[in-house]
């Protein structure tokens, strides 16, 4: 495989690393989301362009609209939490009320 | 080619003089009144010839003078019927109104805008003459609604007193009410007839008239305050005692009567209509009656009194009688008039007193207003020979002999003998006895504008029966020969009445009032009419308004159905639905090593 994909997919591993390990913020989580989407769109698009997958050229565009979506909703969840704790700590999240 | 029509146009246009005149200094120095009244003498005086004119030949006129605008195919002239209802009103309705005029000027003497009450009584005068003489419906309903307004205007004379206000605006409402009737036969007449003047319509054939005849029973029901639109009248009590005289007793409610009267010919060919006026009169005249029995404001007595009067003359019209009802209109002014007046004397001088339970024993102070009250009274249930004697016992003679609703007969009958009762009541509670009222008002009623007034009227209310109803000329034959019962029927519920009446006055006097019972409560509080009608559809319409449109249209439609709906639906579910405790930190990381775990397994797998 060549270098470029190797880097990519780690960078996607650290991300997903940073979404699953975090301290307290429910942002950082958010965040490392969006990397994941990121170092996939790049993949994507890369791989697309060097074999010619003409076809599919709009994926990438696909999947940005959906990330996007996907970000406004973590981020409703997040102004939610916020709205009722004044934080956004994970360990508010412990009495599945609203 | 004699001077008929002159002299009634100028008897008319004098009425007119002082309105004219009251841009001027004429209106702002005190003499104005006693120029209004001597303007009214003199229309009599010129009234009376074009009367005796028609009494010895029977002439009748119709003047067409000016032609304002032809509609399409409507004509629309200014034109006066002249005919045997006019000609004999005018005379009697200018007398009566002399007599009034007169009165008010001792009546309203400290009032500081009498000269703006003078004008508005010749302004009602003088659409009162309008709605009589008008040979159009046009023409009929520029007066209609014009005593509408000067009763308005009266009724609210005091306005500062907010009764006074709401008893104006209660008259106007419910004269809108009948007005509605009135425009749907003026509708019907241009749509099917294209006519508005009484010749074209009485001639032309047409084989149902229930449309524009009910239209303008409505109107009657509004106007004269018939059973269903009643509450206006006795409230309208809150105006001075010259306005109830004039306007509720003598002229502008007999206006709804005099309506029905004119449109005689097309209401002999219907039976329906015919039944549903005499129901209509039967049931208002006892129900008026009833109320009138425990009533204590001695006006509100007189008002329903008027009232069960004219609903015996609404019953005259259901027996297809128009020429009697005519003749009860004119005598009942007579004698409803100086009822009013002599009111107006006790209240003035008990310092206006107006509750019979607190007058009494006033033979002896006001020998003048008791004697013509008595005779006002007795000319009111009818006793033979007197003024009232010759309209009612002929109506009631020929309701007795025609083949009629036995019902609206036996309720009129009823009603007659209640006349005779609350007549007595008011004569024993103000007149007899010991004085009850408070013994600092001097009474005094030798003023020569009250004497005057109430003699005319007192003359009138004896003799003018027998003077009209021997010189007009013949109408409807009444029937002559009856079986002796029926004759003496109406005497014999008046005596009944009387009898009754007295003996309970006597018995009760000085017994302790117990708690009333409920058929006092119904009497007393006007059959609960107008406490039921005048709070119960308007507030279930203004709830139902503001539930559809605030509720149903704002909160459960647009906010409720769809927004609200989910996501209460949603945040129910998910509290159900899950059995989890939050804690997400440990799920992610049993995620990410499970993960971890299975790459690394799978990727070192041979």
């Amino acid at each position: 495989m060549s270098m470029v994909y190797v880097n990519m997919f780690l960078a996607f591993i650290m991300s997903l690393m940073g979404l699953l390990m975090y301290r307290s913020h429910l942002m950082s989580s958010l965040l490392c989301l969006e990397g994941m989407m990121l170092s996939l769109f790049i993949m994507m698009t890369v791989t697309i362009l060097n074999n010619h997958f003409t076809l599919a050229s709009m994926t990438p565009i696909i999947l940005l609209v959906f990330a996007a979506c996907e970000a406004a909703l973590g981020l409703s969840l997040l102004v939610m939490v916020s709205n009722t704790y004044g934080t956004d700590y994970v360990q508010n999240l412990n009495l599945l009320q609203c | 080619m004699n001077l008929f029509t002159s002299f009634m146009l100028t008897s008319m246009f004098m009425l007119l003089l002082p309105i004219i005149m009251s841009n001027t200094q004429l209106y702002k120095n005190n003499l104005y009144p006693h120029y209004v009244k001597t303007t009214i003498s003199y229309a009599f005086a010129i009234s009376m010839i074009p009367a005796m004119m028609f009494v010895s030949s029977g002439q009748e006129t119709i003047v067409s003078n000016w032609h304002w605008l032809s509609i399409q195919t409507l004509k629309l002239s200014l034109s006066f019927k002249l005919d045997y209802f006019s000609i004999i009103f005018i005379p009697v309705a200018l007398f009566v109104t002399w007599s009034i005029m007169e009165f008010s000027m001792w009546y309203m003497h400290t009032d500081p805008y009498i000269n703006r009450f003078f004008k508005y009584l010749l302004m009602f005068l003088i659409t009162m003459m309008i709605l009589v003489t008008a040979n159009n419906l046009f023409q009929l309903f520029i007066g209609w609604e014009g005593v509408g307004i000067m009763s308005f205007l009266l009724i609210g004379w005091w306005y500062g007193r907010a009764d006074a206000n709401t008893a104006a605006l209660q008259a106007i409402l419910y004269n809108r009410i009948g007005d509605v009737g009135f425009i749907t036969a003026m509708a019907w007449f241009l749509a099917n007839m294209n006519a508005w003047d009484f010749q074209q319509i009485f001639i032309t054939q047409h084989k149902n008239l229930n449309i524009p005849l009910l239209g303008l029973l409505l109107a009657a029901t509004g106007k004269s305050a018939q059973f269903g639109l009643h509450p206006w009248l006795p409230s309208a009590m809150e105006g001075p005692t010259p306005v109830s005289a004039l306007l509720h007793s003598s002229t502008m409610v007999v206006a709804g009567v005099f309506l029905l009267i004119r449109f005689h010919p097309l209401m002999e060919q219907n039976k329906t209509m015919q039944t549903l006026t005499l129901c209509l009169g039967a049931i208002t005249t006892l129900f008026t009656a009833i109320c009138a029995l425990t009533q204590n404001d001695i006006k509100k007595i007189v008002a329903f009194s008027t009232s069960s009067q004219l609903g015996l003359m609404i019953v005259t019209i259901g027996i297809n009688q128009p020429y009697l009802a005519f003749l009860h209109i004119c005598t009942h002014a007579f004698f409803k008039a100086m009822l009013f007046m002599c009111s107006g004397s006790i209240i003035h001088s008990l310092n206006d007193e107006q509750d019979i339970r607190k007058m009494g024993g006033l033979y002896k102070p006001m020998p003048f207003t008791t004697s013509s009250l008595i005779i006002g009274s007795l000319a009111l249930t009818g006793m033979p020979f007197l003024t009232g004697f010759y309209s009612k016992d002929l109506i009631i003679e020929t309701a007795n002999t025609s083949y009629t609703n036995a019902w609206a007969l036996s309720v009129t009958l009823i009603a007659t003998s209640l006349t005779a009762a609350y007549s007595t009541r008011i004569m024993f509670f103000a007149l007899l006895g010991q004085p009850r009222f408070n013994s600092l008002s001097p009474i005094n009623e030798n003023n020569p504008h009250l004497i005057n007034s109430i003699k005319r009227l007192l003359v009138g209310s004896i003799f003018a029966g027998y003077l009209i109803s021997h010189n007009i000329p013949p109408t409807t034959i009444p029937q002559m020969t009856m079986p002796h019962y029926l004759k003496l029927t109406a005497l014999a519920m008046t005596i009944t009445g009387f009898i009754l009446a007295l003996e309970l006055n006597l018995a009760a006097k000085n017994l302790k009032f117990k708690y009333p019972s409920n058929l006092f409560k119904f009497s007393n509080l006007l059959g609960y009419f107008p406490t039921v009608m005048h709070r119960l559809p308007s507030t279930m319409s203004l709830t139902m308004s503001q539930k559809s449109a605030s509720m149903l249209l704002d909160m459960i439609w647009l906010e409720s159905v769809l927004p609200k709906s989910i996501s209460h639906f949603q945040m129910k579910m998910s509290t159900i639905v899950s059995n989890q405790k939050g804690l997400v930190k440990l799920y992610f990381l049993s995620f990410m090593i499970t993960l971890t775990l299975s790459l690394l397994l799978l990727s070192f797998h041979e």
